[in-house]
């Protein structure tokens, strides 16, 4: 269960996401927990695995929205890099990327 | 017991914001930050927005965009909003993190942004309250600024956007022109509102066309009537022709529908703009009817005429009030005998104007008769003329008729005869003792009811006069009906008989057309002794002119008793 106090723990910038939420605390927690179960589904993994890179923009893009509007930043750096290697199909290690933003997710998760 | 919640009242209606975006958390975050303001339409994909823009645009106040999403393009859907015009006026905010892609957005017709990640939520939401607001605001001054027929400015902001011309272009020489469509009210009668509203509408494409082209601005001032205020132009001719082109209806190349233009030509920018179109008003009421010659333009007198007209009207109760006007008498004298005697005198009335001094009756009798004045200037004659009759009774005991004008408007008058009698009664004189000229033209009109009440007059005791006879349409068989004891030439038929090419031929055939009816006729503005001899000779009865004198003040009026007394004529 996410908590205010753990989001700060996992480094996210709360203030800021939260002023997007219109500091409604309860809506944030809500939104956080959508975004990391979003996160950890593996459609992103699966779509970079079969190497259908404009699913794996698409979806990768999607993450990156909630990911930044929510201020996770932990995961915010490695997903919004991942997502322009994916958008200009720029060759490269994505599943290096993919696999960081699952590390931080997790960590997320166990805080 | 009234629902607060539903006040039917259209500031309590919610403003409704459509969302564009696919990500759930953009979703809820939008919603938490705009949703108490305002309700939130929600599309998750190009389509889905497309459609709900479809069905729901007049109930929309703003799209917010995302750009990235499933199917249709965040862009595509933008280009698509923006290239249809029932829904092209929809502001449309677009939400990007891409930077890059406001250029293309802004080109494209989006009213502003918002940038992604969202600022905090008081600031996104002071955004969309002042887009909506700038939005509802250019909607009303667009409802309001145009007419809804034409899509031409109105006259408000027309005046208002020529003003800014000014502005920008002090030096330029311009024109003020109106132009609107002669009797155009008459085309409606004939053919229909709806046809009446196709030729409004082609003239002002015509006339859009040509501010496009030419530069200035139109607008539609009134019912037919247009405003062009442009460049100073050399050719109007050349401009009435393109405003008219293809006005004419099923091709018959017959153009029914005829334009007439005023210009104010080279318009003095001291003088305001409103000024500037009344003087191009006055400018082509000069043209109205005159269809070889539809374009007039205004000049200084017209100005002048205009603001000596408005202060004549002013000042007309004081005049009564004051007894500016004042009644002078000019002799009419019966020549059948060898010796010219006085039979009677003609009330004419002048204006002693306390500023302007002596106003000529041809300024102001045409004007009180165009705008209905004249008949409180005709009673007001009648009194001092029947109180004058009296006058000369009592204190110098003589009798004589005189004769006072009656305009036609009089005549329409149902209560013009006990009018006429309460004046005769209250100077104790006979009806006999005033002789009422009433102009041939006054016969043109509702003849039998002004017959009627000429009739009645006659058979009362006033005798009646025809005035300015041959001036008007009388035709014979109508002249046999008229209940007439005298005719009075018109002065214009005395004038052109006596140029210089002598021709006479005329009046000899009225005066025996007058007799032919048994009554006398008057020949008045006689003016010299060769007039006055051959006047007499073809069988004129009564001769009234500066031959025998101008017209007096009442005082100096009487020394022509003291002549008949002299000569035992007056009684």
């Amino acid at each position: 269960m996410l908590t205010i106090g753990k989001l700060k723990e996992f480094g996210a910038d709360v203030d800021t996401g939260l002023s997007r939420c219109a500091n409604n605390e309860e809506l944030y927690i809500r939104l956080a927990g959508i975004t990391v179960q979003e996160l950890s589904s593996g459609a992103l993994g699966k779509a970079i695995e079969e190497g259908d890179l404009d699913s794996a923009f698409q979806i990768a893009h999607k993450l990156k929205g909630g990911v930044t509007n929510l201020a996770l930043m932990p995961i915010a750096e490695p997903l919004c890099e991942l997502t322009e290697l994916l958008r200009n199909k720029t060759p490269g290690n994505y599943e290096t990327l993919y696999a960081e933003v699952i590390r931080r997710t997790n960590d997320l998760s166990s805080v | 017991m009234t629902d607060n919640k539903n006040l039917f009242r259209i500031t309590e209606e919610r403003r409704r914001v459509l969302l564009i975006e696919d990500d759930f958390v953009c979703q809820e975050m939008m919603k938490e930050s705009i949703g108490d303001t305002y309700d939130v339409v929600i599309a998750e994909s190009g389509e889905e927005a497309l459609d709900i823009i479809h069905e729901q645009h007049d109930t929309l106040s703003m799209i917010l965009l995302d750009l990235n999403l499933p199917g249709i393009k965040g862009l595509d859907v933008l280009s698509r909003i923006k290239s249809d015009p029932e829904y092209s006026r929809l502001p449309v905010i677009v939400m990007t993190s891409d930077n890059e892609a406001e250029v293309e957005c802004l080109s494209l017709g989006a009213m502003d942004f918002i940038p992604k990640p969202y600022p905090a939520s008081k600031v996104i939401l002071a955004r969309i309250l002042r887009t909506v607001e700038l939005y509802e605001d250019r909607e009303t001054l667009r409802m309001t600024e145009r007419d809804q027929l034409t899509g031409l400015y109105n006259k408000e902001f027309f005046y208002r956007y020529a003003v800014q011309l000014d502005l920008y272009h002090k030096d330029e020489p311009t024109d003020a022109i109106l132009f609107d469509v002669n009797h155009f009210h008459t085309y409606n009668d004939r053919y229909g509102k709806v046809r009446g509203n196709e030729i409004l509408k082609r003239i002002a494409n015509n006339a859009m066309s040509y501010v496009k082209e030419s530069g200035g601005i139109v607008c539609r001032s009134g019912a037919d009537t247009f405003m062009l205020y442009c460049r100073h132009l050399d050719d109007y001719q050349a401009l009435l022709d393109r405003l008219s082109a293809d006005l004419d209806d099923g091709g018959s190349g017959e153009n029914r529908v005829r334009l007439r233009m005023g210009v104010y030509v080279n318009a003095d920018k001291t003088v305001d703009i409103e000024r500037r179109f009344d003087r191009a008003k006055m400018a082509a009421d000069t043209s109205r009817d005159r269809l070889t010659d539809p374009v007039g333009f205004f000049d200084h007198s017209m100005r002048e005429a205009e603001i000596l007209e408005e202060q004549l009207i002013d000042d007309f109760h004081a005049a009564i009030r004051e007894k500016q006007f004042v009644v002078y008498y000019q002799p009419k004298y019966n020549v059948k005998q060898d010796r010219p005697f006085l039979c009677s005198a003609e009330a004419l009335v002048r204006w002693k104007h306390p500023t302007l001094g002596l106003v000529s009756p041809g300024t102001f009798i045409p004007l009180f008769e165009k705008n209905g004045l004249i008949q409180e200037l005709d009673y007001y004659v009648w009194s001092q003329a029947s109180s004058q009759i009296c006058d000369w009774k009592t204190r110098l005991n003589v009798s004589l008729p005189v004769s006072v004008n009656v305009s036609r408007i009089d005549l329409y008058d149902p209560e013009l005869m006990d009018k006429l009698l309460n004046i005769a009664k209250k100077n104790g004189l006979r009806p006999e003792d005033l002789l009422l000229e009433i102009t041939e033209s006054a016969y043109t009109e509702k003849t039998d009811q002004i017959v009627t009440r000429v009739k009645n007059l006659r058979e009362c005791g006033f005798r009646i006069e025809m005035d300015d006879f041959g001036s008007g349409y009388s035709s014979l068989s109508m002249l046999s009906r008229m209940p007439i004891d005298a005719l009075k030439l018109d002065i214009q038929f005395i004038r052109s008989a006596f140029k210089e090419q002598k021709d006479t031929r005329l009046l000899e055939a009225m005066t025996g057309l007058a007799r032919s009816f048994g009554v006398p006729t008057i020949a008045e503005g006689v003016e010299t002794a060769e007039q006055f001899t051959e006047l007499k000779a073809m069988g004129c009865d009564i001769i009234q002119g500066y031959y025998f004198s101008r017209p007096l003040p009442a005082d100096e009026f009487e020394k022509f008793f003291a002549k008949e007394y002299e000569e035992e004529n007056l009684c």
